[in-house]
Order: structure tokens, then sequence, then C-alpha cells
């Protein structure tokens, strides 16, 4: 299949999820109100800890919030685009039902991955985004328009990072069958990520800054936005994103190689 | 059979079927040292060069979200809500409706022997990282705590697991009721000082707090035993306080119940 094909029917997924919204209006604005408490629970915990101090880990109040404001813009387009997506695909490895995706003439990561579109998710996107644009505001910073797309591009890397993990987490389905609340352990390694990279030291520096993504994927693009581009870190995020996809991919590829369908 | 003995059995026949999800139970147990590795590190790096926050040491505050992991596992209500929900929308909930047992004390006994269970398993890992954080942890060692904080462990459950009986009961109303819990999930993990210690709020917001039932169902007991508060007599009274929200709180249950009984319509079962 070409990419125009593909992109045809990424749209008519879209234009199906958005039906499917418009169906279901409460639970849009009620999911939606859901991950905005989650949001402002974080924000919140920023604004508690800078009331009694004036750095953490050599990061200011609005660095800070700029950092969290980055890793929440992460996760949030990971939810919109993806997480229902990988999330469904373990419960359907279990029942058999991921089938249906490998009937199908399309690359069956592309086809698993693309079915649904989460609007609460991707409308809180433009939260996130405004905590960032806020905290820069307060930061007194004018990226201007190469450096606003460099962020974007970082920030990109960041959701690569995180689709692969997640898909690293999901893929465990293919091998261990009960993986109920396995997705927990993605939400642990995304905690990680709102905090900053110097806070991290010894044995927890080594494993949660340079083997796991958990820390970079968020650090760079907002140390970027503060500090200027440097192209070493965003190298660093670019190769550990790359790395990261290949590996999920390959694993993923391995797994499929394992399903053998289930139920009758 | 007395009531006593029939409700003992639930509370056997619960414990049974928990022990099956110990592996469940120790892994969460396990996520949770990520999370307070997540607050050692980024409570440490707020503490370089301070010797105190809101009046507390490094090691109180350690000390504070640590015992805060046990609680959640002793107390906590976990997916009661969601149980109850499930079983009101399948119908299995009309056995109970038949037999002359109440519903209520049914899923509290059950509660019990669930948090029985995880309540014992979560100082698995607590153990396995004792040795690493042992000099981190400053417990206060006064008796009367003990003494005040066992009660106010009793009520805080009573009041976590109402709450969620009642959001549960919410499916006599709606088909999908996640969304609501998450919801109220959110403010509770918040306003029961899970985030942070309340008292490091601004005065008159923890003051706020302290009139809202969330405060009692985690913070207060936290507080109490970790040396957050202080004072017997401000115990005491808040032992008087939690009881208050006890008693209101059956009361909102038994409504939702007796209300939303009349919705039930009893499908499946």
């Amino acid at each position: 299949m070409s990419l125009r094909q593909y992109l045809r029917i990424w749209l008519a997924c879209v234009r199906y999820s958005l039906v499917r919204t418009m169906m279901f209006r409460f639970d849009f604005f009620l999911w939606s109100a859901v991950e905005l408490a989650w949001m402002s629970v974080n924000v919140l915990l920023v604004e508690v800890i800078y009331r009694h101090t004036d750095n953490v880990a050599g990061w200011s109040k609005y660095e800070m919030m700029l950092l969290v404001g980055t890793s929440m813009l992460i996760q949030r387009l990971l939810m919109g685009f993806f997480w229902s997506n990988l999330f469904e695909m373990g419960r359907n490895v279990r029942t058999g039902y991921f089938d249906f995706y490998l009937a199908q003439p399309g690359n069956p990561l592309f086809m698993v991955s693309t079915r649904k579109l989460d609007p609460d998710g991707l409308a809180n996107t433009f939260v996130a985004a405004g905590v960032v644009y806020y905290s820069a505001h307060r930061l007194g910073l004018h990226p201007g328009v190469t450096g606003v797309l460099l962020y974007l591009a970082l920030v990109a890397c960041g959701l690569v990072i995180h689709y692969s993990l997640f898909l690293l987490t999901t893929s465990t389905t293919f091998w261990i069958i009960k993986t109920e609340g396995i997705e927990g352990s993605y939400f642990t390694v995304v905690d990680f990520s709102r905090l900053p990279r110097e806070a991290f030291r010894g044995f927890a520096s080594v494993f949660l800054v340079y083997l796991l993504p958990a820390v970079v994927v968020s650090n760079v693009p907002a140390h970027a936005l503060i500090h200027g581009f440097q192209p070493a870190y965003a190298l660093w995020l670019f190769g550990v994103s790359l790395a990261w996809f290949a590996l999920a991919v390959f694993v993923f590829h391995l797994g499929l190689k394992r399903y053998a369908s289930a139920s009758s | 059979m007395n009531a006593l003995t029939k409700y003992r059995h639930v509370f056997l026949v619960g414990l049974q079927s928990n022990l099956v999800y110990r592996w469940n139970f120790l892994i969460r147990g396990f996520f949770s040292l990520a999370r307070l590795a997540v607050v050692f590190i980024l409570w440490g790096a707020a503490y370089a060069g301070l010797t105190q926050i809101g009046g507390y040491s490094i090691g109180q505050t350690f000390t504070y979200f640590t015992a805060l992991i046990a609680l959640q596992f002793m107390v906590g209500a976990f997916n009661e809500d969601y149980q109850i929900g499930e079983e009101i929308r399948n119908g299995l909930i009309n056995q109970f409706l038949l037999k002359p047992i109440n519903y209520y004390l049914y899923r509290f006994t059950v509660f019990l022997s669930a948090r029985a269970v995880s309540g014992v398993l979560v100082f698995v890992p607590l153990l396995v990282i004792y040795p690493l954080i042992r000099h981190q942890l400053a417990f206060p060692g006064d008796a009367w705590r003990l003494l005040l904080g066992a009660p106010a462990l009793v009520l805080a459950a009573l009041l976590q697991f109402t709450l969620a009986f009642c959001f549960g009961l919410l499916a006599f109303w709606f088909l999908e009721i996640q969304g609501f819990v998450i919801l109220s999930y959110a403010a509770e993990t918040l306003l029961s000082g899970q985030i942070f210690p309340l008292d490091l709020l601004p005065p008159a917001l923890f003051k706020a707090a302290q009139f809202l039932p969330f405060y009692y169902m985690m913070y207060f007991p936290a507080a109490l035993v970790t040396g957050r508060i202080n004072d017997p007599v401000a115990a005491v009274q808040g032992l008087a306080v939690q009881v208050v929200w006890v008693g209101l709180f059956l009361l909102i249950a038994r409504f939702i119940w007796l209300t939303g009984l009349r919705k039930h319509t009893a499908v499946g079962g």
C-alpha cells in the first residue's frame, strides 16, 4: 500500500472517532475533566513546592512548570493518538480478536496503532500547551519560529519514545497472557519525566536518565526552550527515540510470530 | 445463623479469594516503590540547602510519604467502586437482595478481607527497601500516637470504603461509572494529602481542606502517626470529626441505596 492509501485509512479512522465522540458527548466532557483534574494536580504540586523553596535542582518555578507542561504535552499526545489503540491490542491478543487486524491488507502495527483517536486526550494537549506557553511567557522567553519548531520536533521525538515504551509494555501480552494492570509500568516511567535531570544522582541517574528514556524525554525539549537549542542534546534524544522505536517494533514482530490466535 | 457467624464466613471466603491475587498486590506494592523513588528524588532536590520545609525536616517528609504507601494498602479503597458497579450492571447483586444479608455489610466485610491481605503484603516491598531508606526515616515513638492512630485508621477505612460504595451505587443510574470514579479519585488523592502533605498549603487552604471529608481519609491518620500532628487534644478532636463524617457518609450511602433500588430493574442475574 502506498503512503497515500495509509493516509486515507487514517483519515477515515479520524472521521469515525469524531462521529463517535459526537454521539457520546457527555463521555467526552467527563473524560476531558478527568485528564484536566490530573494535570491540575501536577501543576499544584509545583505551586506548593515552590512556596517553600526557590529552586529544585537548579530549576526555578516556571522552568519547572515548563518541564511539567512538556511532560504532560507528550503524554496527552500519546493519549490522544495511540493510548486506547495499544491498550486494546493487549485485550485483543488475549481474546483472539487480534485476528481481525492481521486480516487487513495493511501493516499490522499501523492498523493496530491508528484505529481510534481520543479527542478528550487531544483537547487536553491544548491545556498542556497552555501551561508551556504561560511558563515561557513568565520566563520572558522569545524562542521565535525556529525555536518553537525545534521544540515541537523534540516533543515529537518524545512522543515516539512514549509510544515505543507503551508498545513494549503491551507487547508482553504475546508472551504473558494475563497482563491486566501492566500499563501501570508505563505510568511509573512517566512519573519520572516530570523531574529535572539534575535531581537524579548515582544509580538513579544511570538507570533512569541513561538506560531508560524516562527523563530525557521531557528534559531535552524543555531545556531547549529555556536555554536554547543544543545539537548534542537533540541528537541524544533523536538517537534514543530511534533506538527505542526500533526495539519496540522488533519486539512487536517477535510477538506477532508467537501469536497463535485464541478462543474458538 | 447469627449475624457474626454469617459475616465471619464472608470474611474467610473473601480472604481466600484475595489470596489468589497475592501476586497482583505484591506487584502493585513494588510499583509503589517507584512512586516513592519519585517522591524521594523530587523532595530530596527541593530540600537541598534547606533544613526544613513547612517546619518539617527531610526525614519527617520522607517518613510521611513512606507511611502513606503502607496506609494505602491497609485502609485504601482500590477498586471496590468498580466491583459494586459491575455487580449492579450484570445483575449479580440480585442474589443478595433475596437473601437475609445486608449488602453494605457484606461488601465491607469483603473489603476488610482484601485489606487484610494487601495490608500485610505491602510490608514485603517496604522491608526490601528498608535497609536503603532506614536512615532517612524519622518515626516519632509516642505511645499516644498509636493509641489514637489505630481508631483513626479504622475510621479512615470506613470513610474510604463508604465513599467507594456510594460511587459504585451510581451504576443504578449510569451504565459506565469509571469516569466518575477516576475524577473523584483525582480530587481525593489531592485533598487527602497523597500528592503533598496538606500542611504545606497556604494556611487558609489548609484550613479549608480540614472541612472536607478527604482530609480524614488519609492525611489525618498519616499525619498522626508520622508526627505532623503533635497535639493529642487536636488528635482527639480530629477523631470526633472523623466519626461525624462516617455517620454522614453512612446516611448518604443508605439514601442512595434505597433510591437506587427503586430504579433497579434486576437485569441478568
